[in-house]
């Protein structure tokens, strides 16, 4: 029993940090149709920044998140205005392409800069836990989750709250009729694309210090990105994270009840299950 | 105006397309011997990749440096063609097959992994062209009966045996295992060699699991592992899993007498990514700069000679892919000359035949092209510094033992 509350446990913290892997990755696909394969490369680009920031200058991860995110998301609005922009409507091979060429650019850039050493943050309080009732519970990995699920309530506050947010949403609705009222559509893309950047760096920072990375890690970040994006509905902040916790739990109890070897293969079928009866994800609006 | 430049390109492009093939070299342009390899300079494998190449190039530079081969009375300086495999068995593959048939290259140095060396094998078998390998351990390899591949490395199923014969020989001794590897060729050949080992010398294995190729989360594993209890935790892996490992063994603050990793603990990065919590961690590894052989003449001699000039020339110290990696050229090295010739059939039939001593230690094969001659060390990380602790007789160090409570360190 012990063991399932662990698992509950690493399930849940796990799941965090993946609703916000897949958070900036929903955004762009949901608002844009864009399926951005470039978000596992930002993801990277701002692990590195913050391992940067860490062992040239000492500089506590954490405090790294909103100088990731800037980065992130200044380089995400340049991308857009002056890259993305130009096939924004174009058949979605192009834009498939376009950021798979991104990503591979990207990837590359990081390789030449800090090589392909596999690189992770320790910090002093690194592997810190605590104990309830026998179950222990990593402290980095708690902030990870804490932080991950902020960010997540802070873009949805934006989303309902801002008037921009509101235009977001309705660009995601209707581009025409948002047009109509007003709206522009190419600002509001800048900001979507800009945004989920910024998300990918801040999820990076907060996977340098829990997991291991290389530049290679981005295409595994990316496609767990995907699943729990699908999973959970596209285009919304409450379906990146319930589908990162529900992804992160079955992964886990799947590794621990039914092999090792399958945690991906039942993580995928579950998916499936899901999208048979739920085809636009648990929290995905009905299509017409 | 913007067509037209697009033209231009374009005819440009079909000129140098056309031109390409012209200017590359043919066979053995007559005195450079070219061998080739397909690398992985990007990808999952990278960083590995990287260290093979120092390996090789560290032999070619220093070949040249010394006047080159001499191979029947004809002197030939060496060089060495790369292509990056991107850490994909497949294209390491289609890489090696144009390095024979475009490139013209003599002979075949392997990738990294034991992946792209089983891909690349194939290649060299159906081409008839001689590879020698210093970096895929796996017997899967030499199990295939092919005839024109060598691997100077000590099998994937002997890795980890030593850290269990140490452990077992310690105050207090270790009487149970847990064992996890990722799903890969290499890492579950080797997780199995140890387990088998542990079993048949009285090592109870409590715990024993496979993970997908490539995880990022391998929580679900370590509290499994916790569960088991185990005196020793080892796992089977690269780099990446290492440290996931033991970060995760911290977090989930699993004690064990001793943690030890097949790939890992040799590479500076793994010290770099975790500090002061490398310290006690156990590492397997085909060579070490403390090894005591003494080589045949023709190459640098000892093992700590190896280890300055190699410093010297690439500014860290040289882990034991670098030397298993320039150990692959050696066997080339003396099977050439005791050829006599260049000739892919001669050199083969040498290489079979070849008993040498290097640095990195005996370059012998069995009849499959194995170096099961050839025995493993066991290293500890000690206050941030790697050094060999096993077998005694080639001990740096005494073993610190047992590794002290995550709380007490």
């Amino acid at each position: 029993m012990q063991l399932f509350f662990q698992d509950l446990v690493n399930g849940i913290l796990t799941g965090g940090i993946l609703a916000l892997v897949a958070l900036g990755f929903s955004l762009v696909y949901g608002i844009m149709n864009i399926i951005n394969l470039a978000h596992g490369a930002f993801i990277m680009l701002g692990a590195y920044i913050t391992f940067q920031l860490f062992s040239s200058l000492h500089l506590d991860p954490f405090l790294s998140i909103p100088i990731a995110f800037v980065a992130l998301f200044i380089l995400g609005w340049i991308i857009q205005r002056y890259v993305i922009n130009y096939v924004v409507r174009a058949p979605i091979l192009t834009t498939f392409l376009l950021t798979f060429g991104l990503a591979l650019l990207l990837v590359n850039v990081i390789l030449l800069i800090w090589t392909g050493d596999t690189r992770s943050v320790t910090t002093s309080y690194s592997g810190a836990n605590f104990d309830i009732g026998g179950i222990t519970v990593p402290v980095v990995k708690l902030m990870t989750l804490i932080v991950a699920l902020t960010i997540a309530a802070v873009a949805q506050t934006w989303l309902v709250a801002t008037k921009m947010g509101r235009a977001v949403r309705a660009t995601s609705m209707d581009v025409g009729a948002a047009q109509l009222t007003g709206v522009r559509v190419g600002q509001i893309y800048a900001i979507v694309y800009a945004l989920s950047a910024g998300l990918a760096g801040a999820a990076g920072s907060l996977i340098s210090v829990s997991y291991a990375f290389s530049p290679a890690s981005a295409d595994s970040f990316l496609i767990k990105g995907f699943i729990v994006c699908v999973l959970g509905g596209l285009g919304s902040v409450q379906g990146a994270v319930v589908g990162g916790l529900v992804y992160g739990i079955v992964e886990t109890f799947a590794s621990q009840y039914i092999g090792t070897g399958y945690a991906d293969a039942v993580a995928l079928v579950v998916l499936l299950v899901i999208l048979i009866f739920r085809p636009s994800g648990i929290l995905g609006k009905a299509t017409a | 105006m913007k067509p037209r430049i697009f033209a231009f390109v374009a005819i440009l492009a079909f000129v140098a397309f056309l031109v390409g093939p012209l200017s590359t070299p043919v066979r053995a342009a007559d005195d450079v011997i070219t061998f080739g390899a397909a690398v992985s300079l990007t990808g999952s494998l990278a960083k590995e990749g990287h260290l093979t190449q120092e390996g090789y190039d560290f032999w070619k530079d220093w070949t040249n440096a010394h006047g080159g081969m001499r191979v029947a009375g004809k002197t030939y300086k060496v060089d060495i063609k790369y292509y990056d495999d991107e850490s994909s068995p497949q294209t390491a593959a289609r890489l090696v097959e144009k390095l024979v048939d475009q490139d013209k290259v003599n002979f075949i140095l392997g990738p990294y992994g034991s992946g792209s060396t089983f891909s690349a094998a194939a290649v060299a078998e159906r081409k008839k062209v001689p590879m020698v390998e210093g970096n895929g351990a796996a017997e899967k390899i030499f199990n295939q009966g092919y005839r024109y591949t060598f691997g100077v490395l000590s099998p994937a199923k002997r890795y980890l045996e030593g850290i269990v014969e140490m452990a077992k020989a310690q105050h207090p001794a270790a009487k149970t295992l847990a064992v996890t590897a990722s799903n890969d060729l290499f890492s579950v050949e080797v997780a199995q060699g140890v387990a088998d080992y542990a079993k048949a010398h009285g090592v109870d294995v409590v715990y024993f699991a496979k993970y997908p190729e490539n995880s990022t989360d391998v929580s679900a594993v370590v509290s499994a592992i916790k569960a088991a209890h185990p005196d020793i935790i080892l796992n089977a892996g690269h780099t990446n899993d290492a440290l996931l490992v033991h970060k995760g063994l911290k977090e989930q603050n699993v004690q064990a007498l001793a943690y030890g990793y097949s790939v890992g603990p040799d590479t500076p990065d793994f010290r770099a990514a975790l500090g002061r919590d490398a310290d006690y961690v156990f590492g397997a590894a085909q060579w070490s700069d403390a090894v005591k052989y003494k080589g045949d003449k023709g190459f640098i001699a000892s093992a700590a000679q190896y280890a300055a000039e190699f410093q010297k020339r690439y500014g860290h110290v040289p882990d034991y892919h670098n030397a298993e990696s320039t150990a692959a050229c050696l066997a080339f090295q003396y099977a050439m000359a005791r050829a006599g010739s260049l000739d892919p059939e001669k050199v083969r039939d040498a290489l079979a035949k070849l008993d040498v001593t290097t640095f990195f230690g005996i370059l012998k094969f069995d009849d499959r092209g194995l170096n099961v001659f050839k025995p493993m060390v066991v290293n500890q990380i000690q206050n941030d510094n790697l050094v060999t602790v096993w077998p005694t007789d080639l001990a740096q160090a005494h073993v610190m033992w047992p590794t002290p409570l995550w709380a007490n360190r």
